[in-house]
């Protein structure tokens, strides 16, 4: 995934400051779609994400006259993103219930997804649409900060060094997180397809 | 029966990006983020939409420093301290302030006028009796107050609640 221009959001962050509340909105449209992703796979639930993702915004627009350009916009939206949802997990705890989004129609044309489907792999013998419900639950089992990282590095596409930057710890950290995060994913879905019934 | 690789679950973690809020709801976002706006601002109390104010107006005069929360806050420290500063080192500045009050009050009650001074025949000066520190009654009543309690309260229980125990 394509991160934005930060000259431009760079321009639209002035004109907020100096009171444009049209450039702020025009962020707001440029970003939901992104953060939108982040959050949903973060906490597997759609009305969960659409609240956290008004607060996100909200809180971002109050935040936005202290925002002095050390990091890209992009960076500092998703700390934001990141932080508000880890708070709310936390609050949560293991209370919750799975809100899934459809899966969109383009999926089968991807390229991906074909690949999958076509060629044998161990991933064609599982059914496909039961094992991206486990791998939903198996994402669910992670950590909250686990979770975090998967869902910047796999699905957002996130290079190690932003993801560093948005949690704020060393890349090292990432790539470790990334590293266990993968093996117990590997161990829930092997699981599943060992003994499906389970 | 193959494990899953770190492609496998790469490749299944990348196809949750297919995974899409219901239709028209990221059209529908920013309408709904404008409403909570709104609610949220008349929540707010006055003074913060005040400080609010005031803050976009200072940046509006190209004086970013001075909106700066710390500046601010050193800038009310300042002040705060001028003003104690003022106020403890005259304590008893606005209690002579009273007194002298009543002390005029007094004097403009009790003496004659300064006309009536010039047709005594007495060599001792009126404006020396005039100058003549006068008690003011309130002072004795608050004397008398201090020594004893009032002479209308019994038993410290106002009589007005037990009428039948009040005798002239």
């Amino acid at each position: 995934m394509e991160q934005p221009r930060s000259d431009e959001d760079q321009q639209l962050v002035a004109r907020t400051q100096e009171g444009d509340v049209g450039a702020f909105d025009q962020l707001v449209v440029k970003y939901t779609p992104r953060l939108y992703g982040l959050v949903y796979n973060m906490t597997s639930n759609h009305e969960d994400t659409n609240d956290l993702l008004q607060d996100v915004f909200s809180k971002a627009y109050k935040s936005i006259r202290g925002f002095r350009g050390k990091s890209s916009f992009y960076t500092w939206i998703h700390s934001i993103a990141v932080n508000m949802t880890l708070n709310f997990l936390k609050k949560r705890g293991r209370r919750f219930n799975l809100s899934l989004d459809d899966v969109d129609a383009s999926v089968h044309n991807d390229k991906e997804f074909l690949e999958l489907t076509q060629t044998s792999s161990p991933v064609r013998e599982a059914d496909l649409s039961e094992l991206q419900v486990r791998l939903n639950e198996a994402m669910m089992k992670l950590s909250d900060e686990h979770r975090a990282v998967v869902t910047m590095f796999h699905i957002q596409g996130m290079p190690h060094a932003e993801i560093s930057k948005i949690l704020r710890v060393s890349e090292g950290t990432v790539r470790s997180r990334l590293f266990y995060a993968n093996r117990q994913l590997q161990n829930y879905l092997d699981e599943f397809r060992k003994n499906p019934v389970s | 029966m193959d494990n899953l690789d770190d492609n496998d679950i790469a490749t299944l973690l990348r196809l949750k990006r297919h995974e899409q809020p219901p239709p028209g709801y990221f059209d529908s976002f920013l309408h709904e983020f404008h409403r909570r706006q709104r609610a949220e601002l008349l929540r707010e109390p006055v003074w913060r939409i005040a400080l609010q104010r005031a803050q976009d107006y200072m940046l509006r005069l190209n004086v970013p420093a001075l909106s700066s929360y710390p500046v601010a806050a050193a800038a009310i420290l300042v002040c705060a301290a001028v003003l104690s500063l003022k106020v403890y080192q005259s304590p008893d500045a606005p209690a002579l302030a009273m007194v002298a009050v009543q002390q005029s009050a007094a004097i403009a009650v009790s003496s004659p006028p300064r006309a009536a001074w010039s047709l005594s025949s007495s060599p001792i000066s009126a404006r020396d009796i005039g100058s003549m520190p006068v008690r003011a009654s309130s002072d004795s009543t608050k004397t008398h107050r201090l020594a004893a309690p009032p002479r209308y309260v019994l038993d410290s229980t106002p009589v007005s609640y037990e009428p039948a125990s009040f005798r002239f």
